[in-house]
């Protein structure tokens, strides 16, 4: 077990630097840079741009640099963008944002998605299951940028104080985190009632119904523990995703998270500002993984003596 | 006298099974309709031109003339709603059959080749895993720009068709690409899996035995057998991928302009959601049912193909 998460571990730095990597070079290969601005700057003031920021070295010197810049600084470089703001300062403010956002949506997800799933579960193939199922389809089908608009134009308008953009109060988190919600929710309740009705027609479950057990105890005291397992698994990278911020939502909303800047930085070419977002992105889904991995071995303990 | 009875095929037990799924036989009457209209109503002159400006009718509402209205250009929407399905159709499938096509080969390579090549074919699919999908496609996606202009420069050259019929499909190559190139990672641990468990079965052996080649028995004797499963993971796929375009297209790295596909449009249709709605609503209507149809015949269909994973 130890020596499963030990691999795990050192699977996940493979996978950041591998990640890092591909996406230092991808950057570079596009076109355009990031000083085309609205006026065509003169060409002996590109060099000295360039100079000053390190890109006119060839592509494996700022490779190897970037790394040491990191590793030996901590230091993820510049934004090319906005003058004199480094790259961790952007993610310092951003990632508070995103990551209250993402827990309050991964919160809605979790609080209706599983019960949902339970019930659907419950009365499989009834009418409550089939109309579970058809709700969550349909918020599988209904993309994040249809259902933010509409959850603007219905909650947003007419409840008063909720505000439908920017980020100024604590309510500002309300529709875009009821955004995200809704969308996990669906996935989850199917994942939930999945696991939930493979686990209910085990036989152990038929032994403790015939041994007289209660609805509520079958559901959660001898079920719920198996029946969880797909959840679980999709929830670490979902967490993950959800915390680095949503493009749709964060853009919808008008919610200066790590979404925002994550497509802002790509069409602006801030070289060290993606870079600087996609490790920290890397990381948390290796983060995530890793602790899905821990709870698999804690809620099944069958994990546990064949690693 | 002796009765026949004519034996059922796998395929012809699959299509019974199907009929019987009205969720399925509805979604596919809905989706052939939806191509139908997409991609043959438009060239009969009751459609518009969707991108002729109705100056007379600007941002109008449904009339006769004009059945969803016009945007605040005066464009005719359910003109721009069909030209809009085939661009986002059109990625729908182009993309898919892109990582079909890569997660088919890489799979059946993986699950028969075994051993170390296995084990590290399969790391580097567990890396690509991790990686942001949405940033790495937009990435990929801005990268392959400059080639796929030179590609249509070269069609327009040596086919000598007119830059304005080629351009609007081939500017779509880095889309087609970029979402196919990074979307057969599933589709590759499925096949690689069915794969060894075909592999381990007399009849390979039996193959093998008779001196068959590596590649004859690869795609003669276990492709085939992969059929069922890969053939409904696929139409599960589309609408991820799909959604996937209209995503890129809804933050403004898809699709452009003077293409549109149902994401820019409603985009385009939240953007103006307070005066006219439904510029948001037919547009979100279209898409969400023909998600919805996809999903609900892709269910069917693997019901009907493999039913030991149907639900109970």
């Amino acid at each position: 077990m130890t020596r499963m998460l030990l691999k795990r571990f050192g699977q996940g730095i493979l996978v950041i630097v591998v990640l890092q990597t591909i996406t230092f070079f991808l950057v570079r290969q596009l076109p355009g840079n990031p000083f085309l601005g609205e006026r065509k700057l003169p060409q002996h003031i590109m060099d000295q741009l360039n100079n000053l920021y390190g890109l006119d070295q060839s592509a494996w010197v700022q490779y190897l640099n970037y790394w040491k810049g990191i590793i030996l600084h901590g230091d993820f470089g510049p934004s090319l963008i906005r003058e004199g703001v480094q790259v961790s300062d952007i993610i310092a403010q951003a990632f508070p944002v995103s990551l209250w956002l993402g827990v309050l949506g991964m919160l809605i997800a979790v609080l209706a998605g599983i019960p949902a799933g339970m019930l659907a579960a419950y009365w499989r193939n009834r009418w409550p299951d089939a109309l579970i199922m058809l709700l969550a389809m349909a918020g599988i089908c209904i993309p994040a940028f249809v259902i933010a608009p509409v959850l603007g134009i219905t909650l947003g308008m007419h409840i008063p104080g909720l505000s439908v953009a920017g980020w100024d109060d604590a309510l500002c988190a309300v529709l875009p985190a009821l955004t995200l919600g809704l969308v996990n929710a669906a996935y989850i309740a199917r994942l939930t009632r999945g696991g939930m009705a493979e686990v209910l027609s085990a036989d152990f479950i038929r032994t403790a119904r015939a041994k007289g057990a209660g609805a509520a105890r079958i559901l959660f005291v001898h079920a719920l523990r198996s029946g969880l397992l797909p959840a679980v698994s999709y929830l670490g990278p979902a967490f993950a995703a959800l915390i680095t911020g949503s493009f749709v939502v964060e853009s919808c909303f008008q919610v200066p998270g790590m979404g925002l800047h994550f497509v802002n930085a790509t069409t602006d070419r801030d070289y060290f500002l993606i870079q600087g977002l996609v490790l920290c992105y890397g990381v948390l889904i290796v983060a995530a993984n890793l602790a899905v991995d821990i709870a698999l071995v804690a809620l099944n303990p069958r994990l546990r003596s064949n690693p | 006298m002796t009765e026949y009875q004519q034996g059922n095929s796998l395929w012809s037990d699959a299509r019974r099974r199907l009929m019987k799924n009205r969720a399925a036989v509805a979604s596919l009457v809905f989706l052939s309709l939806m191509v139908l209209a997409c991609f043959v109503l438009p060239l009969f002159p009751c459609i518009a031109n969707p991108n002729a400006t109705d100056l007379g009718n600007i941002a109008a509402g449904c009339s006769w003339q004009h059945l969803f209205g016009t945007d605040q250009l005066g464009r005719d929407l359910l003109a721009r709603v069909l030209y809009g399905g085939r661009i986002s159709l059109l990625v729908g499938v182009v993309a898919t059959v892109v990582s079909f096509a890569i997660g088919l080969a890489y799979g059946l390579v993986s699950g028969y080749a075994g051993g170390r090549v296995d084990a590290f074919m399969m790391r580097a699919v567990d890396v690509l895993f991790a990686l942001p999908f949405i940033v790495l496609v937009i990435v990929f996606s801005l990268s392959i720009e400059e080639p796929s202009k030179e590609l249509t420069a070269w069609v327009v050259e040596t086919t000598g068709w007119s830059r304005e019929s080629v351009a609007p499909i081939l500017g779509l190559t880095p889309l087609f690409v970029a979402i196919g190139a990074l979307g057969w990672l599933t589709l590759a641990r499925i096949v690689r899996t069915q794969t060894m468990e075909i592999k381990a079965q007399e009849y390979v052996l039996a193959a093998r035995s008779l001196g068959l080649g590596h590649a004859r028995i690869l795609f003669r004797h276990i492709a085939p057998n992969l059929l069922g499963t890969v053939v409904v993971y696929t139409t599960l796929a589309v609408p991820g991928i799909m959604l996937t375009e209209s995503t890129l297209s809804f933050i403004g790295l898809g699709v452009r302009a003077p293409n549109s596909s149902w994401g820019t449009l409603i985009k385009e249709g939240a953007d103006r959601m307070e005066v006219s709605p439904e510029l948001l609503l037919f547009p979100a209507l279209f898409f969400c049912l023909t998600l919805l149809a996809l999903n609900f015949l892709g269910d069917g269909l693997r019901d009907a193909i493999d039913p030991k994973s149907a639900k109970d």
